[in-house]
């Protein structure tokens, strides 16, 4: 049955050479675990990956309560920990998988760098890494804004502060980021509308990037 | 040949468990999102409370009379009046309190409105009619009788509960 | 690919009619000793995961995501922290090469210098040597790097006081202050009072909120006489009547004793 829906699609859209293209094909084996312990620095970036998904998948849930209004933000997070089943735990998932990936993602860098997996002809795929890495400080900072507690407002105000101290451009940036002289409704669309659209699009497309080089170079050697 | 049909190869094998394992991490992860998604429909609604109508018991007649009251609604984080009203009279000793809203699609009924139909409850909309009690008149759009409130007296005053449906 | 005349397609598609067989392609040619990505690496790959979830699902169950009161821009007296990943930034602004006229060297020189070294690293480390050994400088200022981002993540956390931290963000419930009863009147009397407390006694830039501890109306009017911690004795410019009454008043959490409740 499900042999012949594939044969069906595939007569149509040929999506064989898709599938080979995208699975099937080799990995050294000194990056995998089974073979040598110490491989399990290799495991960094897949988990990196996997929390990343974990992020948008929960992040995806919680706009189904949230609202990005100053004063009905509080409260939609304060019902969907409080009132809403598993609230907690989705809530918690984007949390603790917020701190994850900074984690996983030093973890991989670290690894990446001391392997020495950035020579050439990797050079393009470091660069586009650490620009993941700046992507994803970004959306932890816009994130930290959302639920609008005391310690998100705050923290957001040294945040900006911290961007205003910026010679030349620095009062532009901040009234940027801000949306206005205050820190307040225009701030909370902004930085809502930058984690949940305009960052996420980067990192897709950097993702991406990242993979198909990975896909086309192959991982680095062993040492 | 026809043993070797039914061996698991290696690679079915690792194929299987990769695809178990994918299961269980996609479902570990969805579970507490997807339950939180459907909560609003897994929800039981709890009957809604009574609210006064500011009407005594001593002002109702047999002529149904239309009564406009505030019912506070709570929408998880949001808090609102919302307008309602009910058609009241009393059966008897009994006290029969209407929604009118129009069973067809939903317009507003209106008691003896037209000349026609004394007597009865009248659509504007595509002239559905209600009996007194709120029956639907065979042969006009709507299918089944007009909501009825839960009515509660309390020290000589209306009290409106939730809207019943009959079928 | 295939090119020439007679190919054949499905209806006026682009879509080769012609299955070719699907045999997995040769990588023996591959360096290094390889093996299937599907299903053989990405299973170790899937199986490290699901440890990882059952963790991280432990983590969030056992740990809620921490909530404080709704935002108030009107507080001045909150001490704010960034998320840990900022706080080697936070840190490094409070160092006196870093702050004040130098700000732009902390906020922006020194991590611009950091982060763009750390982008163009292909660059900078062009050798070919991989190993880490083999390319000490490298390695060491990468050590350095990670090193400087930990002991002042640390300083950061050793420095904060966690405690207040808690407390200044805490939900409160709404205290409803009955501002006709007698004992309101004669707070808004007394300045020093308002000075720590606020005037709503909700808490100020010195003082908590006076309704946060549970006393009875003895012990209020031993705090008021003779201080507590970091609040200074007799403070309270009225009559022993009037000290009662706020007491009492304070004791049974803001309403008037003497009024009827509802």
């Amino acid at each position: 049955m499900l042999q012949k829906v594939y044969d069906w699609v595939d007569e149509r859209l040929d999506i064989t050479p898709l599938w080979r293209d995208i699975a099937d094909h080799e990995v050294p084996e000194h990056v995998n675990p089974a073979h040598h312990f110490s491989a399990f620095v290799y495991c960094f970036g897949g988990l990196t990956f996997f929390v990343v998904v974990i992020q948008i998948l929960s992040g995806m849930f919680l706009t189904m309560y949230y609202v990005p209004d100053i004063i009905h933000a509080y409260e939609s997070v304060y019902y969907l920990q409080n009132e809403v089943t598993h609230g907690l735990i989705v809530r918690g998932m984007h949390h603790w998988g917020a701190s994850l990936v900074i984690v996983m993602m030093f973890l991989h860098t670290l690894r990446v760098f001391f392997t020495g997996s950035y020579k050439k002809p990797r050079e393009l795929n470091w660069v586009v890494g650490v620009l993941l890495f700046f992507v994803i400080l970004g959306l932890g900072f816009t994130g930290y804004l959302l639920p609008w507690d005391m310690k998100a407002y705050f923290a957001t105000v040294v945040g900006l502060e911290i961007a205003e101290s910026a010679p030349v451009i620095g009062g532009f940036a901040r009234t940027l980021l801000a949306g206005g002289e205050i820190i307040g409704a225009q701030t909370l669309a902004r930085f809502f509308a930058i984690h949940v659209f305009f960052l996420p699009g980067a990192l897709l497309g950097l993702l991406g990037a990242h993979f198909f080089m990975i896909r086309k170079q192959g991982i680095s050697g062993p040492l | 040949m026809s043993e070797k049909k039914h061996r698991v190869s290696r690679r079915q094998f690792l194929t299987y468990t990769l695809t178990g394992v994918g299961g269980f991490m996609a479902a570990g992860m969805l579970s507490p999102m997807v339950r939180m998604a459907l909560d609003p429909a897994l929800e039981a609604t709890g009957d809604s409370e009574f609210v006064a109508v500011g009407l005594g018991e001593d002002e109702l007649t047999e002529e149904p009379q239309i009564v406009n009251f505030e019912l506070e609604i709570e929408d998880a984080w949001y808090t609102s009046e919302q307008p309602r009203s009910a058609w009241i009279y009393k059966d008897g000793d009994e006290i029969i309190a209407l929604s009118p809203i129009c069973t067809h699609l939903g317009c507003t009924v209106n008691w003896d409105a037209n000349e026609d139909y004394p007597e009865q409850f009248f659509c504007p909309c595509h002239f559905g009619r209600f009996e007194r009690d709120g029956t639907n008149v065979a042969g006009t759009p709507p299918t089944r009788p007009l909501d009825v409130y839960d009515v509660e007296v309390r020290d000589g005053m209306i009290y409106l509960g939730q809207i019943n449906q009959r079928s | 690919m295939h090119r020439g005349k007679g190919m054949k397609f499905v209806g006026d598609s682009r879509v080769p009619a012609e299955r070719k067989p699907n045999i997995p392609k040769d990588y023996s040619e591959y360096p290094g000793k390889t093996e299937a990505f599907w299903p053989n690496f990405l299973l170790r790959e899937w199986m490290v995961g699901a440890v990882f979830l059952i963790g991280f699902l432990v983590l969030t169950v056992a740990h809620p995501a921490p909530l404080e009161r709704i935002a108030d821009p009107t507080d001045s007296g909150y001490i704010p922290l960034p998320d840990w990943y900022f706080l080697f930034l936070y840190q490094l602004l409070k160092y006196e090469f870093a702050a004040g006229q130098y700000t732009v060297v902390g906020a922006v020189l020194m991590p611009g210098v950091a982060f763009g070294a750390l982008l163009l690293v292909p660059w900078l480390d062009s050798g070919k040597e991989r190993r880490p050994l083999k390319r000490p400088i490298a390695s060491g200022l990468m050590m350095l790097g990670v090193a400087s981002i930990i002991f002042l993540t640390w300083e950061s956390v050793d420095e904060h006081d966690w405690e207040a931290a808690a407390q200044q963000g805490e939900i409160v419930d709404d205290v409803e202050v009955d501002e006709t009863a007698e004992g309101y009147e004669i707070y808004q009397s007394q300045e020093s009072c308002i000075g720590c407390h606020g005037g709503d006694m909700l808490g100020g830039a010195a003082g908590p909120n006076i309704f946060e501890s549970d006393y009875d109306k003895d012990a209020v009017m031993d705090i008021i006489i003779n201080g507590a911690d970091g609040m200074p004795a007799d403070q309270f410019e009225g009559s022993d009547e009037e000290l009662e009454t706020l007491a009492e008043f304070i004791a049974n959490d803001g309403q008037d004793p003497n009024g009827d409740d509802e």
